[in-house]
């Protein structure tokens, strides 16, 4: 027999190893976690039909088939939509000579502010392009409306002594495609194309308050740098380092999510793998605890069996109720700003329904980001006052009704604990990390209580 | 369907083992919950819903405790083959053996009623095998399939009024007996 030292020491290390383990695989969980959480959330109506006399098999399809047309449908709009928001397209320049080449610089013939244009890479002038290489110039079409839109970008280059230019014209949404010709015919440079067209596309609201966001804050930022600097030296440039910093913080926070939404989306894993496997953790469930529950030892049978039954109902309570919880502060909140006649009532209240997930912190995130989005809109300050009070409103109902009856009480996170989880969160997989953070904590949370508890119950032998 | 002679053969073959396995094996299940007074009343399709339900047969070696006196009660055991020995430890700190078990017997079935702590703790004789009937489970059928769960409580609760009754009468017996001894000292006069 070992001693209950090596036994704890192995019991740590397969610990660590199967925690180092699911760390590695997380990115092929994601779909079974989803799978999961969608077992438990459909496991009543199923059990609703089956009480009605369908067979338990039917039930799950009938679901199935109903939950699946409906989300099918829900993403293949959202995702043209998406699409339809934001246009990237990118273009090359080889230097097909053999001498250096070299870029002065790039700008837009109309370089207006609100122009819908934009360089995508910010580089430094001048820039060389060794001979047979090319430089890769991303452009991005981000309409603040449906309004037809052209433009041309102008770019100057040099290969020894002589300077030309060449215009590069673009336009989006039925604009006018302006003439552009290459100035004189060098030889020794190669524009993939010289005239763009981004298609049709409608305003996109992420990207719009983001550069909003930016713009303001270093423009902020420029005005104070003057008083910093005595104090901080003269090379100290707060502008900049916000543009920068803020820029890579957004790009890690919508990056992070475009990898997990790919990761999810992407191809058949979504459409295949979730539903697949939801279905037999819904039909074959029993079965399955029963293979699981075969394993155990005769000792712990009844204790096991006592915990599994008891977390089982203990999360598929949590997971409910924060479900519901989303989707009444949702309706609320997309109710609440289309009375009010915010713009993008409908993704704004969303996120602030799912937000509501994380205490303390998700409420504000819905204030912040419809307060930006009503004056970025031009809705003033009075439009911010409103949405203010509108969520306060929500927050009372949600605090007074909605939690007590939905959340189980026994899940309270501390405060420290759900700023620490929803760091790790954002750090791991960006924003819907920072979402899935405290459900996920929440599901651990409540089947380590239920298993200490269950425990206690038992004379352990 | 595959043409070649062979292949059908070999189809036919396989099809047939897997209907039959799979009748044996229902069979020897649902005969078994058959013998349980609480089962009595069901169908044989109904006999197969319950079985779908039961975890096991889970095997024990002799000697092996199956459940522990003063744990709560997670459901009935139903005994498949073996024998078992029922066993109550007295407030004197002495153990009582108060029943042995065989086939189609079942024991720990007021953990189909509530989660009390268990009034006695079973232990395997012989190498057993056992059916487990748990009580989440009957939650989930009063929820699902009515009627079923309905025959299935009017079952435990005649068990649970056959066992009271038995009670009762040895209690009565033992009431009697004391009684008896009671009136035999006085009338020795060795009690006041």
């Amino acid at each position: 027999m070992m001693n209950w030292q090596v036994k704890v020491v192995l019991a740590l290390v397969a610990i660590v190893v199967g925690g180092w383990f699911v760390y590695e695989i997380r990115g092929i969980l994601t779909p079974f976690v989803l799978a999961f959480i969608l077992a438990y959330v459909l496991y009543p109506i199923i059990d609703w039909m089956e009480r009605r006399g369908l067979g338990r098999a039917w039930s799950t399809l009938l679901v199935f088939s109903l939950v699946f047309a409906g989300l099918g449908l829900g993403v293949f709009k959202a995702g043209d939509k998406l699409a339809g928001e934001m246009v990237d397209r990118v273009f090359t320049i080889a230097n097909t000579g053999d001498k250096p080449l070299i870029i002065h610089g790039m700008a837009w013939e109309d370089d207006a502010r609100d122009q819908p244009f934009v360089l995508r890479e910010e580089h430094r002038w001048p820039l060389e392009i060794a001979p047979m290489e090319e430089l890769a110039v991303p452009l991005r079409f981000v309409p603040k409306d449906q309004a037809p839109a052209a433009n041309a970008l102008l770019i100057a280059y040099s290969q020894g002594q002589d300077e030309h230019s060449q215009r590069i014209s673009v336009h989006g949404n039925g604009g006018v495609v302006a003439g552009s010709q290459a100035v004189g015919n060098p030889g020794f440079i190669a524009f993939s194309r010289t005239d763009i067209g981004f298609g049709e596309a409608d305003p996109n609201v992420l990207v719009e308050i983001g550069d909003r966001i930016l713009a303001e804050a270093s423009t902020r930022a420029a005005k104070i740098e003057p008083m910093l600097q005595p104090y901080l030296g003269s090379d100290f440039r707060l502008a900049e380092l916000i543009r920068e910093h803020g820029e890579r913080l957004m790009r890690t926070m919508l990056g992070g999510t475009t990898l997990f939404i790919e990761g999810v989306i992407s191809g058949l894993t979504f459409v295949v793998i979730v539903p697949f496997v939801a279905f037999f953790f819904l039909k074959e469930g029993r079965r399955l605890t029963r293979c699981l529950m075969a394993l155990v030892p005769n000792a712990y049978f009844e204790l096991c069996l006592n915990l599994m039954y008891q977390a089982n109902r203990q999360i598929g309570n949590y997971i409910r109720g924060q479900l519901l919880a989303v989707l009444v502060v949702s309706v609320l909140a997309i109710s609440g700003l289309s009375i009010l006649g915010v713009y993008y009532a409908l993704p704004l209240g969303l996120l602030a329904g799912l937000a509501n997930v994380i205490p303390f912190l998700g409420p504000l995130i819905g204030i912040v980001c419809s307060s930006i989005v009503a004056l970025a809109t031009g809705g003033g300050l009075a439009m911010v006052a409103k949405v203010i009070v509108m969520f306060l409103v929500i927050q009372l109902i949600d605090n007074v009704l909605i939690q007590p009856t939905m959340v189980a009480k026994s899940v309270e996170l501390h405060p420290l604990v759900v700023l620490f989880v929803v760091m790790v969160g954002s750090q791991l997989m960006g924003i819907v990390g920072m979402l899935i953070a405290v459900p996920l904590t929440g599901i651990a949370k409540v089947s380590g209580q239920t298993i200490y508890e269950g425990v206690k119950q038992y004379r352990l032998r | 369907m595959p043409s070649d002679p062979l292949w059908r053969h070999v189809f036919r073959r396989l099809q047939e083992r897997v209907r039959s396995g799979r009748k044996e094996e229902e069979t020897a299940a649902c005969k078994l919950l058959q013998k349980v007074p609480i089962f009595q009343e069901l169908s044989g399709r109904e006999l197969h819903k319950i079985e779908e339900m039961l975890y096991g047969p889970r095997d024990w070696r002799a000697g092996e405790a199956i459940i522990n006196q003063g744990d709560p009660g997670m459901g009935m055991y139903i005994v498949a083959s073996g024998q078992i020995r029922i066993v109550q430890m007295g407030d004197d700190g002495f153990e009582k053996q108060l029943a042995t078990l065989t086939r189609g017997n079942f024991f720990g079935a007021q953990a189909l009623v509530d989660q009390s702590p268990r009034p006695a703790s079973a232990y395997a004789l012989q190498p057993c095998s056992l059916l487990v009937f748990c009580r989440p489970d009957l939650l989930e059928l009063i929820d699902t399939n009515l009627p079923l769960a309905l025959k299935i409580v009017e079952g435990l609760a005649q068990a649970i009024s056959t066992d009271l009754l038995e009670v009762i009468e040895k209690l009565s017996a033992q009431l009697r007996d004391s009684e008896r001894l009671l009136k035999g000292a006085r009338r020795a006069g060795s009690i006041q």
